[in-house]
């Protein structure tokens, strides 16, 4: 009988790490998207991140860019390309790109992208370089001992701000 | 059944079970959907506040909704306007639960099954179309054409009317529950006695130090609630003291609870209780204001005694109320709705308006004013509320076979109407029937045709508030998201009718309601009274918009003329009930919901979750008895009771409740849907018009709703009511 219950810690222990194991995993898996978007090749064409992710000096969220935004460009560009060819089909049925989110802060968490811009951070920082994915995938596991890492090393005059709970769980 | 788990099978599934937990959280993915256009205006993530009208009750408060990337997040009252001032109720709050109702119409349908089967067929707007006009042109005659409708905005009014006109029809009926229970159309009658003109008074509570309130339950449903308290809210902060509230009503409402002095008159005797005050006034010559002399005749045929006894108050009582309210600097005394649900509901607010002239407090500070009518001619022109026995003519016409084909919009006549008026049964023999409602209701379940509005949220429109604000406004509607469905605006389908008709296409020449309203709208620009004035119409347009409506900058108070009022004797009415005292011993009070309103509300869980602020029961209705009475009839909190009319019968869980008279029973309005949606046929509960006898108040044809009586009966079950507040008297607050 002792084996079984030994069994059964163990079968419980290893499902626990399978399961933490495979929660971190995601950090470093890109999700599927319904495009396969290239981050390089738009980066390579010189477009900046805030041409398309227009918002994160105003607002609080990044923004994704309107299907209208992507066919600026994509009416005239690259139209051959399949993949594009998929996005004008979501322009043609009016219908919005179901994108998968890559980076995710969860609902009790107040995050302010503008807050951190005008601090002086750049995307980089947090998101790596994107520039060079060709699909985007997340760089950090974005939960709140990362971001108290860099929070506490600020100027100490800041800290008791940063480190408050209310600023970021209002 | 007991099995020996196998070693192989243990294995499997701690095998299953950790690939599961594994699984988990790669299954959550998190879609983000960015607009296919963006509004120009929208800058993602942040919200957009648009000004709009309220349209949950028929008070028109100004409301900001917050939206961010075209979706409405949450509402407020909007901090500008002159009716609430930034402040909404709990309806209010709840009008993004009409937005998102999972039970919306998504396109016009129409049953496939026939009436009542519940079997709805998708059907495009262009044939919807096709068939209304069929429907229009092969009309015998144009009077066989019927319009019902309940709470519109202004402009859907107007437009309707104009098509109605233009086809020859008779002009849309107008009727509610919500209207019948606030006593709409004889507080209006009673203007027009007092007043020579039929706007509802506006009661300037803020300003007065005593308060008589006959029936009127001004923090919850009557009238314009948000605004009243609001003003009462000033009242008992004002430098001259808290002032006095009195509350007369057989039940202990949440405005009671909130007065100073709740008196539990007999029902229907509340007329008696104010000409008893009046005559004492006059009698003893209380009061400042000098000479009683002009007011002598109204009181002759009053003797306090018998009114007294009648009312069942005692002559203590009714003298020192008498000397507060004549000795208070600003005093006024309010007919509620309570009183016109009487059979003699016109005497009694005639006897609770006049003490306001006893004490000369019309047209002054703390007193009684009128509502503005609208600044403008166009805007004056609104939907007048009409009253019960209009409606039993229109149902006497759809029995008779007069009625071949009937619009309903904005109300739910079937769940509305007492049962025993045969709305129910009188539709059936109406060939053809439209709904317009946004949602499967008991009417729209027994129409041919469903061709849903959209819901306010999405809506244009406006409304001048009636009872109005200390100033002219005018609240106006527009479109805070983009339709969610395929819905389409009631005021553009008439519209888009009218364009194929040869008459009413010159009566309606404008292509879609916005083009009507800015030209409605557009006669406001450069009124001297606005707030805001713009150098072009379509300035002016975004400026309408911007505000969530027009007002006067100053305070502009209406103060009423009096008619000859004064030089006849007040009828002295006593009650009438239906169903002999013997065998129905109690008389029924259906009393509006706080949450649910008339029952237009039970479809959002916020409203059924929210407890009722005096039983705190949620999700259910129930009758309130006196200990007393409970007592005699051996029942108990949660016992089912069988309450019986001449007319019909229900069952409901019983709420022991001593703040009640003992010789009533009340049960609140709202619930026992059988269609609307999941949640309004999810909650438990009953409705109280099944009980109603179909009667009217002979002087104003108003439905005399507070006049049934009936008997109760335990049922010999219990069904234990959902409540915030526990009974077990162990250490929580219990009602006892």
């Amino acid at each position: 009988m002792n084996r079984w219950i030994t069994i059964l810690i163990l079968l419980i222990v290893a499902a626990a790490l399978a399961g933490i194991l495979i929660t971190r995993m995601q950090v470093w898996a890109a999700p599927p998207q319904p495009i396969a978007f290239s981050h390089l090749t738009h980066v390579q064409a010189g477009v900046q991140c805030l041409f398309c992710h227009s918002s994160p000096l105003r607002a609080d969220i990044a923004s994704l860019p309107s299907v209208q935004k992507c066919m600026g460009c994509h009416a005239m560009v690259a139209t051959d390309k399949p993949e594009v060819q998929v996005l004008a089909g979501y322009w043609e049925r009016k219908e919005p790109i179901p994108w998968n989110r890559v980076n995710y802060q969860p609902e009790f968490v107040y995050f302010s992208h503008r807050a951190h811009l005008a601090s002086g951070l750049n995307c980089e920082i947090c998101h790596g370089d994107v520039g060079s994915m060709t699909v985007a995938q997340p760089v950090v596991k974005m939960d709140m001992g990362w971001c108290l890492d860099c929070h506490l090393k600020q100027p100490p005059e800041k800290t008791a701000r940063l480190s408050d709970c209310l600023t970021c769980h209002k | 059944m007991t099995k020996k788990l196998t070693r192989r099978d243990f294995l499997k599934i701690a095998t299953g079970a950790t690939v599961a937990s594994g699984l988990a959280p790669v299954a959550r993915r998190i879609a983000l959907e960015p607009f296919v256009q963006p509004p120009e205006e929208a800058l993602p993530g942040q919200a957009t506040w648009f000004a709009s009208t309220c349209r949950q009750c028929p008070a028109g408060c100004g409301i900001v909704v917050r939206t961010i990337n075209g979706r409405a997040k949450k509402l407020e009252g909007n901090p500008l306007h002159p009716l609430n001032r930034g402040k909404l109720c709990a309806r209010g709050q709840s009008g993004l639960q009409v937005l998102y109702n999972p039970d919306r119409l998504k396109n016009a349908v129409r049953q496939s099954g026939g009436r009542g089967s519940r079997q709805f067929e998708p059907l495009y707007w262009p044939q919807a179309l096709d068939l209304l006009e069929e429907k229009i042109t092969t009309l015998a005659s144009p009077e066989r054409l019927a319009f019902l409708g309940g709470l519109m905005p202004d402009h859907l009014y107007q437009i309707a009317s104009r098509l109605l006109e233009s086809l020859g029809a008779s002009p849309p009926v107008i009727f509610d529950l919500h209207s019948a229970l606030e006593g709409r159309a004889a507080a209006s009658r009673l203007s027009e006695l007092f007043f020579g003109e039929p706007q509802l008074p506006v009661y300037d509570l803020a300003r007065a130090d005593v308060v008589l309130s006959f029936g009127a339950n001004l923090f919850e449903t009557w009238m314009s609630p948000v605004a009243q308290n609001v003003a009462f809210g000033d009242m008992r902060s004002s430098a001259s003291g808290r002032g006095l509230f009195v509350q007369f009503e057989p039940r202990l409402s949440t405005t009671a609870a909130s007065a100073d002095e709740w008196v539990p008159v007999r029902p229907g005797a509340e007329g008696l209780v104010a000409l008893a005050i009046g005559r004492i006034i006059i009698e003893e010559r209380l009061g400042h204001v000098g000479s009683h002399r002009d007011h002598a005749v109204m009181y002759q045929d009053v003797d306090v005694r018998e009114m007294s006894a009648a009312s069942q108050v005692p002559v203590e009582t009714l003298r020192r109320l008498a000397v507060a309210f004549a000795n208070a600097d600003h005093a006024v005394s309010i007919p509620g709705g309570y009183l016109a649900g009487q059979r003699n509901g016109l005497a009694s607010m005639l006897a609770v308006q006049a003490l306001n002239l006893v004490v000369a407090q019309v047209g002054r500070v703390g007193g009684v004013f009128l509502s503005d009518p609208g600044p403008t001619a166009s805007l004056q022109n609104k939907p007048a509320v009409h009253n019960f026995e209009e409606v039993l003519g229109l149902i006497e016409r759809m029995q008779a076979g007069e009625v071949d084909l009937l619009f309903v919009y904005g109300a739910n006549p079937v769940f509305e109407l007492p049962a025993a008026s045969g709305f129910a049964e009188a539709i059936t023999r109406v060939p053809y029937v439209i709904s317009f409602s946004p949602f499967v209701d008991e009417t729209a379940v027994r129409s041919d045709l469903i061709l849903p509005d959209h819901v306010y949220l999405e809506s244009w429109g406006y409304q001048v508030p009636s009872p109005g604000a200390d100033r002219p406004v005018v609240s106006s509607q527009q479109p805070v998201v983009r339709p969610l469905y395929d819905t389409r605006s009631t005021a553009d389908v008439l519209l888009g009718l009218a364009a194929r008709l040869e008459g009413p296409s010159q009566a309606l020449p404008w292509a879609d309601e916005a083009a009507y309203l800015e030209e409605t709208v557009s006669e406001l620009n450069g009124s001297s009274l606005g707030a805001y004035n713009a150098r072009t119409p379509s300035g002016f347009w975004a400026l309408w918009r911007q505000y969530g409506g027009w007002w006067s900058e100053k305070e502009i108070r209406r103060e009423p003329e009096l008619t000859d009022i004064r030089s006849k004797p007040l009828p002295v009415s006593e009650p009438r009930f239906d169903g002999d005292p013997q065998s129905y011993p109690f008389i029924l009070y259906p009393y509006p919901s706080v949450a649910l309103s008339d029952g237009r509300g039970a479809n959002q869980p916020w409203l059924q979750e929210t407890p009722d602020p005096m039983s705190t029961v949620q999700w259910g209705a129930w009758v309130e008895v006196n200990p007393e009475t409970a007592q005699a009839l051996g029942l108990n909190d949660n016992d089912v009771v069988r309450v019986e009319s001449q007319h019909g019968v229900l069952e409901a869980p019983v709420v022991v409740y001593p703040g009640i008279r003992p010789d009533v029973v009340a049960i609140p309005v709202g619930q026992g849907h059988l269609d609307y949606g999941r949640f309004a046929q999810a909650a438990s509960g009953s409705n109280p018009l099944a009980l109603l006898a179909p009667l009217t108040d002979a002087d104003t044809g108003g439905l005399a709703w507070g006049a049934t009586r009936v008997r109760l009966a335990p049922a010999g079950r219990k069904q234990v009511l959902a409540r915030l507040e526990s009974l077990d008297g162990e250490g929580r607050e219990s009602l006892d």
